[in-house]
């Protein structure tokens, strides 16, 4: 190598490399430093609130204070609090200042953060743009008094340096409160706008609290709908075929002298004792090897252990370590984000794609009050392990898979290979421990072939079940349409006719009577028609209810009210003037105010219930009394034979 | 069911349509008083409906009937029927002719005057007069019988000995001698069975000719004068104008009729085919409105190669010659007329286009002696004379 006696080959320090490339981790430009700093405060407050198993309550607020001192850019201050466990004092520095120092990294889990990057990143920008890194107050439950500090990253050494440390007295129990005062530009609008971030929050944490205070604007309160804290699976120790030689010699030297057996056991997930011992044969690797220490191990051996490895067939990844929102929880936590008329939700069982353990879940809602045929493109919330993407939304896995679907067959308006239109929120989730992005800022997903693919069939299901509901909705409708249509051009037939032939009065007085009575048949068809596709609506709106009764509770209420009233009118027979004046009431239901009503348990179900029952009771009966019948006809007839036979023979003898 | 016996296509007079139309209206007006749903029936014109029968030597319909029921799908339709059949029937009442066209308008300004009609309007002319056929399909009459007219095209008729009575609706009669009218043509009505014709002494042929451009130069070339014909444009598919004309000529004058026209799948099948056998569409037309004695004089497969014209090749990229190529082989498979054995010349033709791929247009008469101009006279009273026709 011609190196010059001049250039000195330096070395620096994560702190030092990331300090010059935070382009790379989302903080390419002032909207997105805001956004990212936002994003990674709030990722962390979950997590820990989850980690610790409490439901977590979130504060934010985001605030100008004046010009920045970039150019075009403002003075952003930042502040979010979480009623988490709180940080032990001596973490401080090592979570917000330092690199790649996490709790979380490696450890195969569906934690928001995964790298320690994210946070200390945000630190730096705030120290590079205004010189004041993070503010952190934290207090655990056992501290009597909360520790305030100003922290720091000493860029060259990479570590966090602790200023104006001090203990002060904090209202609340417990919990971590950061501040950040940066240079950035807020958005609050459109996909990479802040509200939209706050949307995706609220749609996938369902267990959240959270009150927000932006700019100017009043404190909101988003409530949380379910008192769950999700349980996030324990770590998956690393599958052995998704590991590179280096990483495979490098996982073995972490084990120091643990048996060659052993550390395979324990160390990877899927080489049971039987594997194994599958490998050595197969590889023809001496047995005597497999219960020799890793520290006394050769090179040669461990290269050969893991042709072997690779060779074996395995059992794919285990699928446990995944962790969804739940199609409850999601259909509940959808309607927080507006007035929704129809939800479609569809969680996967979890796959394998790409030998890693995946889950997708699809929710795809119809916005209340918009025309279905507004032209606008259906709103796309994108997230990965239930963190919303808002960039690079082209290349991102799920917007391929929305492309890839043909929504026109489940009755919604698409132009080819592109997201349907219309007043939808196609949201979609992807949980995985190792979910690969296209890089370190966690923008976009991957859109690896069987990513795509399982997402599209998420999306495929959730369509169908939408589909079916729009469907229903349409044969409604034009069963309605059928009754005016009659109504409308039958008196104009009546009165040409008349005209030809120039009827006298009375025949068309008869004419019109007979043609009313013609006309009462086909609506009182037509309503029976009517009622049958009401009812399919209703049986679905029921099942759907039993999953996610918050959506559809009001809607069936509503209903139900209407059967009653039907009931209560009596068995008069109605006019078709009646039933269309009655069916346009019924359109309706869309359009009423929402009211919270717990779902009541419907006693047209229960009634059918015991109506099958019975049925059933009565088939049974009915089967019996036939087959009690039929055997004694045929002994009958076989007693008559026998008769005949023994006449016959007395005939003979005689 | 309102309905009338199927009869052999005639035309009705005025009279006739009126008794008729009434008589389905009182009928619908029973069942209803009766609260039965009213029925129109209608002969179903369509390929599948269709009979070649040979002594005949047109397509006839079959016993297939569109019947309409009253109810939520057909009550639109069957009130635009009556809505229309009354201004119909009150155009034929007052005497006044109309167009399609203009009947659309009138129908629209009857909506405009009254709101409670509205729910009838048509969204253009298409749809009314896809009623109007209905209308004439249910009563088996023609559209001329209630005095709507087409607008003339086609059928320019060049004669030196030909002589046309026309009976006006007044009752007068106007007398047209052909050969009076220079280099004119005469253009034949609406309704030719109205017309009588009279000869300046014999007449040998009459010649229908596809290209009225043709035709036209033919004339003015002084073919009508060095013979004693009768030279009509076609103007591409006859209109009924044209082929009652054809058929008038044919039953009155009794002479023979060769038509001329390009070598391909199109003129065979759309404009020779509905000349002589009369159309699917038309069924309950076709009695009045075809010539079945109209002979095909070309061009002929073996006039490309006897004359060594000049033809070219089908192009694939060509929407219309690809369509017409696939209506050929249709035709060969499920056209009564091409299937029948009296027509297995003409079916034979269609089979070499379809083979060959290949067109040759009637003006290629005129390469065969560049320099003479009535080289494609000579061609065609040659193939006359030696019965080169089918």
């Amino acid at each position: 190598m011609a190196a010059s006696s001049r250039s000195r080959i330096t070395k620096s320090s994560t702190a030092e490399y990331f300090a010059k490339n935070l382009q790379q981790v989302g903080f390419s430009s002032p909207t997105k430093a805001v956004l990212t700093t936002l994003k990674e405060s709030i990722d962390n407050s979950l997590d820990a609130c989850e980690e610790a198993g409490v439901l977590p309550e979130i504060y934010l607020k985001i605030e100008r204070r004046g010009k920045g001192s970039l150019k075009n850019t403002e003075r952003i201050y930042i502040q979010v609090r979480d009623n988490g466990p709180g940080i032990k004092p001596e973490d401080l520095s090592k979570v917000f200042g330092e690199y790649l120092a996490s709790s979380k990294f490696g450890r195969g889990r569906c934690s928001r953060g995964q790298q320690g990057i994210g946070i200390s990143a945000a630190t730096t920008w705030a120290q590079q743009t205004t010189a004041t890194g993070a503010k952190v107050i934290s207090k655990t439950k056992s501290m009597r008094k909360a520790v305030s500090v100003n922290i720091e990253i000493d860029l060259k050494n990479n570590m966090g340096r602790m200023k104006s440390k001090k203990s002060i007295d904090w209202k609340y129990q417990q919990g971590t409160q950061v501040e950040f005062l940066i240079d950035g530009r807020i958005q609050l609008n459109g996909e990479a706008g802040i509200l939209n971030f706050i949307r995706g929050n609220i749609l996938l944490n369902p267990h959240m609290r959270l009150v927000y205070q932006l700019l100017d604007q009043d404190e909101k309160v988003i409530e949380r709908v379910s008192d769950d804290v999700p349980k996030v699976p324990g770590a998956v120790m690393p599958h052995p075929h998704t590991m590179k030689l280096g990483e495979f010699i490098t996982h073995g030297s972490l084990y120091g002298r643990e048996k060659v057996r052993n550390w395979l056991k324990k160390g990877f997930s899927r080489l049971s004792d039987p594997a194994i011992k599958g490998i050595f044969s197969e590889a023809k690797l001496p047995k005597s090897k497999m219960d020799m220490s890793l520290a006394k191990v050769d090179e040669k051996f461990m290269k050969d252990l893991y042709a072997g490895i690779q060779d074996y067939t395995l059992k794919p990844p285990a699928t446990n370590s995944v962790v969804a929102v739940g199609e409850e929880a999601l259909s509940k936590s959808i309607r927080r984000l507006g007035e929704i008329d129809f939800i479609s939700v569809q969680t996967r069982k979890p796959t394998i794609c790409d030998f890693k353990p995946v889950q997708i879940e699809v929710a795809i809602a119809r916005l209340k009050g918009s025309s279905s045929d507004s032209d606008g493109s259906a709103q796309v919330l994108r997230f990965a392990n239930r963190v919303p993407l808002q960039f690079d939304k082209a290349s991102c896995a799920i917007v391929k898979s929305i492309q890839k679907v043909n929504w026109r067959t489940y009755s919604l308006r698409q132009s080819k290979g592109s997201i349907p239109n219309g007043p939808y929120i196609i949201a979609v989730s992807v949980v995985s421990p190792f979910i690969k992005f296209k890089n370190a800022s966690k923008e976009t997903i991957d859109a690896a072939e069987e990513l795509v693919e399982e997402i599209r069939r998420g999306l495929m299901q959730a369509g169908k079940k939408l589909s079916k509901h729009l469907k229903r909705e349409i044969k409604a409708r034009d069963l309605k349409d059928k009754i005016e249509h009659i109504q409308q051009f039958a008196p104009i037939l009546v009165e040409s006719l008349c005209g030809i032939t120039k009827a006298s009065a009375a025949t068309r007085k008869k004419a019109t009577d007979g043609l009313y009575k013609i006309l009462d048949k086909d609506s009182e068809k037509a309503k029976v028609q009517l009622d049958e596709a009401a009812l399919k609506l209703e049986k679905h709106l029921s099942s759907q209810l039993e999953k996610m009764p918050s959506v559809f509770e009001n809607a069936l209420e509503l209903q139900q009210e209407d059967d009653e009233e039907n009931l209560s009118s009596g068995s008069k027979k109605k006019t078709a003037k009646e039933i269309v004046a009655e069916l346009t009431d019924m359109s309706q239901f869309d359009d009423d105010d929402e009211e919270d009503v717990k779902p009541k348990k419907s006693k047209k179900k229960t009634a059918k219930k015991t109506n099958k029952k019975t049925k059933k009771k009565a088939k049974k009966v009915a089967k019996k009394a036939t087959k009690k019948k039929t055997t004694k006809k045929i002994a009958k007839k076989k007693t008559k034979k026998t008769a005949k036979k023994v006449a016959k023979k007395k005939k003979g003898k005689k | 069911m309102a309905t009338r016996s199927a009869s052999k296509g005639n035309s009705k007079t005025s009279k006739e349509v009126i008794r008729f139309s009434k008589e389905i209206c009182e009928k619908m007006l029973k069942d209803l008083e009766r609260a039965r749903r009213p029925m129109l029936q209608a002969t179903k014109c369509s390929l599948d409906n269709s009979i070649y029968n040979p002594s005949k030597g047109f397509l006839v319909p079959g016993d297939k009937k569109v019947k309409t029921e009253l109810n939520v799908s057909s009550v639109k339709k069957m009130s635009r029927a009556i809505f229309m059949l009354e201004i119909m029937l009150h155009n034929l009442e007052s005497g006044a002719v109309k167009t399609k066209r203009e009947l659309y308008y009138i129908a629209k300004g009857e909506l405009k005057q009254n709101k409670k009609l509205k729910p009838l309007a048509f969204e253009d002319e298409n749809e009314s007069n896809a009623i109007i056929s209905f209308i004439c399909e249910m009563m088996e009459c023609y559209r001329e019988d209630f005095n709507c007219i087409a607008n003339d095209r086609g059928g320019q008729t060049y004669s030196q000995q030909l002589i046309v009575v026309e009976t006006l609706p007044d009752g007068k009669k106007a007398t047209v001698d052909l050969s009076k009218l220079g280099s004119l043509p005469y253009m034949p009505q609406n309704r030719p069975q109205n017309l009588k014709l009279k000869t300046k002494g014999k007449i040998d042929f009459g010649l229908i000719v596809e290209s009225e451009g043709t035709a036209k130069t033919l004339v003015l070339n002084g073919m009508t004068k060095r013979n004693k014909c009768i030279v009509i444009g076609s103007q591409g598919v006859p209109s009924n104008g044209v082929r009652g004309w054809v058929k008038t000529i044919q039953d009155q004058l009794k002479i023979p009729l060769y038509f001329f026209g390009d070598l391909d799948a199109y003129t065979l099948q759309n404009i020779y085919r509905t000349l002589k056998a009369g159309s699917a569409s038309s069924l309950i037309r076709n009695a009045d409105y075809c010539a079945p004695d109209v002979k095909f004089l070309g061009v002929l497969p073996e006039d490309v190669e006897r004359l060594d014209l000049a033809d070219y090749p089908v192009k694939e990229t060509d929407v219309s010659e690809v369509r017409a190529l696939k209506k050929a082989r249709d035709a060969i498979k499920n056209d009564p007329f091409f299937q029948n054995k009296k027509n297995k010349k003409l079916r034979d033709i269609l089979k070499w286009l379809l083979k060959e791929k290949r067109r040759c247009e009637q003006q290629s008469f005129s390469m065969v002696a560049p320099r003479d101009p009535i080289m494609p006279e000579k061609i065609i009273l040659e193939k006359i004379k030696k019965r080169q026709y089918i």
